[in-house]
């Protein structure tokens, strides 16, 4: 497999994992793309115009990079802080809506404002590794550390405040968990990591432009989330790397690619309508694995 | 095994694969000539943008019959890969990313200006040599040593039109401006168009903005024709531009419309049918051209499509698979190709696109150090559609 397919299969799973967050907690937030946008105008301002983060020009320095990374995400935060109040008073349906609303208008304040480039948006950004494979150690790297959190969540109070809200708000509430402010927590949480990872992925690209968050954007995220699975994170990050992979993978059926691509979307919230990965999978997976191991002794309790 | 346990192990055992599974870079493996001389070409045959891409694989397929019917590249024959880019950038990038990897010497696209922006720093870092058929924006050539078009920019082209328009209508007095705010082609050109018109005197009485992807385009003509314009200028692509010509028409507009090069395709046809009838679009090509290169392409087309009349696209693929062709023979004679790595074939194979002159389908070409295309004529032409609406050609102005 080539380096750079690889790349975007996991800048894919990254996005996933941020709109699985705020779904975490119940909220069907479709901003990801919005967040991911601003953190990759973030990236290629700075590294095309600060000269401290350009480098030499066609070579960018690491440290630049994860500077523009901890800013992209910032940025991302602060407005999903910003507005995060308002807009999280709203539910379902509406929530989405309104995050779509949100990532138009983002679109087009990026394509009219006077440093954004317009429509050919922002290029010849700066390539801190001279080959994609330094891009995938880098953003595997990320992906591992995004999932130990997410691992670490099931654990912490704020994680099982999360999964309490996703069941039932008002039992949530009830029982005194800050409903608003656990919600607040998850949707910043999300916009930051989308951040982050389009501050890398502007560099990768090259090029960044508003068509990076997009409602196809949008759209095709929600599928990653959807086709994986929105209970547990393996369920996301599976999702956004098969799904990333498998217009490429399919190439060689030449024509009918897209159409056998556009079926898997359909069969599979069909076949699996609570996506490939389940609890239940998981735990038959483990005590199938776990067999050959622990002979004779029960399954131990999934954490 | 505990449920954490799995995934940090299968996590684990992904990454040994996929980090095995990754291919190393075949730059300094020695060119592979055993099934042909392998060039690759990265079309948008699919999106909003695969009306273009139709017309360049034609091109693509027509120049390498040629080619390879003249003894291909001193008697091996050339071997193209074409692989679909979409309409998009990830796409143009993971499909310029495959066929490096597969070690073409030469690369033909992508499609759209947009992409170029992305998938041509890919080539340029690994020293592969890129002949785009069709970005017509500025500063492509720009991007690196390794980046050449065929297709003049629209700097020199559109202005053109709105000359031949003036001449057609000389009292004209009110320009509205349509573009696509969201596409790179667009705004590109739309800047190019507006100075022109303004250098004539014909400051724009509106500029209305538009989406790539949209279908109605009710509000922006409305508001255009309460200012009652003579001429309209529309730098739009093929499928949003032709709902804008039959929507435009539909709602009463009468007057001339020039469009850019992205109506220059034959595939608007369905798209405004009798509505495309009238409209003026500057031509990098006239399938008129009195040389044996375009006598040979206008036969080889008319043959494989039925006597009809080569579209601009179809002529520039044409050209630039031509042109690696050409380039391809002078330096495989220099200093054959069998044995050389591909790193240093490819290098050599740009210096030679770059010095050499060539009597292409678009006439005589050369290219600045660059590699922008210098070529001598251009054309103004005027859609006429057949009574029926169905079908129609480009009619070129004298």
């Amino acid at each position: 497999m080539d380096a750079a397919l690889l790349e975007q299969m996991l800048l894919g799973a990254l996005l996933a994992l941020s709109v699985y967050l705020p779904l975490r907690c119940g909220q069907l937030s479709l901003a990801t793309p919005g967040f991911y946008a601003v953190g990759g105008y973030v990236a290629a301002l700075l590294s095309t115009g600060v000269p401290a983060f350009a480098g030499s020009g066609a070579t960018s320095p690491l440290p630049a990079l994860l500077a523009e990374m901890v800013l992209g995400g910032a940025l991302a935060g602060l407005i999903a802080l910003a507005i995060g109040g308002p807009v999280l008073r709203l539910r379902g349906i509406y929530l989405a809506i309104a995050t779509i609303a949100l990532v138009e208008i983002l679109r087009v304040l990026n394509l009219n404002l006077p440093f954004t480039g317009g429509a050919m948006g922002i290029f010849g950004i700066p390539q801190p590794f001279a080959h994609a494979e330094g891009y995938v150690l880098f953003t595997l790297a990320l992906l591992a550390l995004a999932c130990w959190l997410c691992q670490r969540l099931e654990a912490l109070r704020l994680g099982r405040a999360m999964a309490a809200i996703r069941d039932d708000e008002l039992a949530a509430a009830c029982v005194g968990i800050d409903t608003p402010r656990t919600k607040l927590i998850a949707f910043v949480a999300s916009a930051v990591l989308a951040g982050v990872t389009g501050a890398l992925a502007a560099h990768f690209f090259n090029s960044w432009n508003a068509r990076a968050g997009s409602f196809d954007a949008s759209i095709t995220t929600l599928a990653f989330v959807v086709f994986g699975g929105s209970r547990l994170w393996p369920g996301p990050v599976l999702g956004g790397l098969v799904l990333t992979a498998l217009p490429e993978l399919l190439r060689p059926v030449g024509d009918l690619r897209l159409i056998l691509f556009g079926a898997v979307i359909l069969l599979g919230p069909l076949f699996f309508p609570q996506g490939l990965v389940t609890a239940e999978r998981l735990h038959w997976l483990a005590a199938r694995l776990g067999r050959g191991r622990h002979r004779g002794r029960q399954a131990p309790q999934a954490p | 095994m505990s449920v954490g346990r799995l995934l940090g192990v299968g996590t684990g055992l992904l990454t040994l694969t996929l980090l095995a599974g990754c291919a190393a870079d075949p730059g300094s493996k020695p060119v592979d000539v055993a099934g042909g001389v392998p060039v690759g070409a990265v079309l948008a045959l699919t999106g909003n943008a695969n009306v273009y891409g139709q017309d360049q694989k034609i091109g693509l397929e027509l120049a390498l019959q040629h080619r390879n019917g003249a003894g291909g590249i001193n008697g091996n024959p050339l071997k193209l890969a074409l692989e679909d880019s979409g309409s998009d950038e990830p796409g143009a990038n993971a499909a310029f990313t495959l066929q490096i990897n597969r070690g073409v010497l030469a690369l033909i696209g992508p499609t759209l200006s947009q992409q170029a922006f992305s998938a041509d720093p890919i080539a340029q870092r690994r020293g592969v040599p890129v002949v785009a058929p069709s970005n017509t924006a500025t500063g492509i050539p720009e991007i690196g040593f390794f980046i050449s078009r065929v297709s003049a920019q629209s700097s020199v082209i559109a202005p053109l039109a709105i000359e031949r328009a003036l001449k057609i209508q000389p009292g004209l007095k009110r320009a509205a401006v349509f573009y696509a705010q969201d596409d790179a082609y667009s705004t590109a050109e739309t800047t190019i168009f507006q100075k022109a018109l303004k250098e004539k005197g014909l400051d724009p009485v509106t500029v209305q903005r538009t989406q790539l992807n949209d279908q109605d385009f009710q509000n922006q003509i409305s508001a255009a024709l309460r200012e009652k314009p003579d001429l309209i200028v529309l730098s739009l692509q093929a499928v949003d531009g032709g709902n804008l010509i039959r929507q435009l028409r539909e709602l009463g507009y009468k007057g001339l419309i020039v469009a850019g090069n992205g109506m220059n395709t034959p595939n608007i046809y369905p798209i405004c049918q009798k509505y495309c009838d009238g409209l003026l679009i500057a031509q990098a090509y006239s399938p008129e051209l009195d040389t044996p290169a375009n006598t040979a392409f206008l036969k080889a087309f008319q043959a494989a499509k039925g006597g009809a009349i080569p579209p601009q696209l179809t002529a520039q693929a044409y050209t630039a698979l031509q042109v690696i062709g050409d380039a391809l023979v002078r330096l495989d004679k220099r200093q054959p190709l069998k044995g050389a790595t591909l790193t240093a074939a490819r290098k050599a194979l740009m210096e030679e696109i770059l010095a050499g002159t060539y009597a292409t389908p678009l006439g005589e070409i050369r290219f600045t150090p660059e590699g922008e295309v210098i070529q001598s004529q251009f054309f103004v032409a005027q859609v006429r559609m057949d009574p029926g609406g169905r079908s129609g050609r480009f009619a070129l102005l004298k």
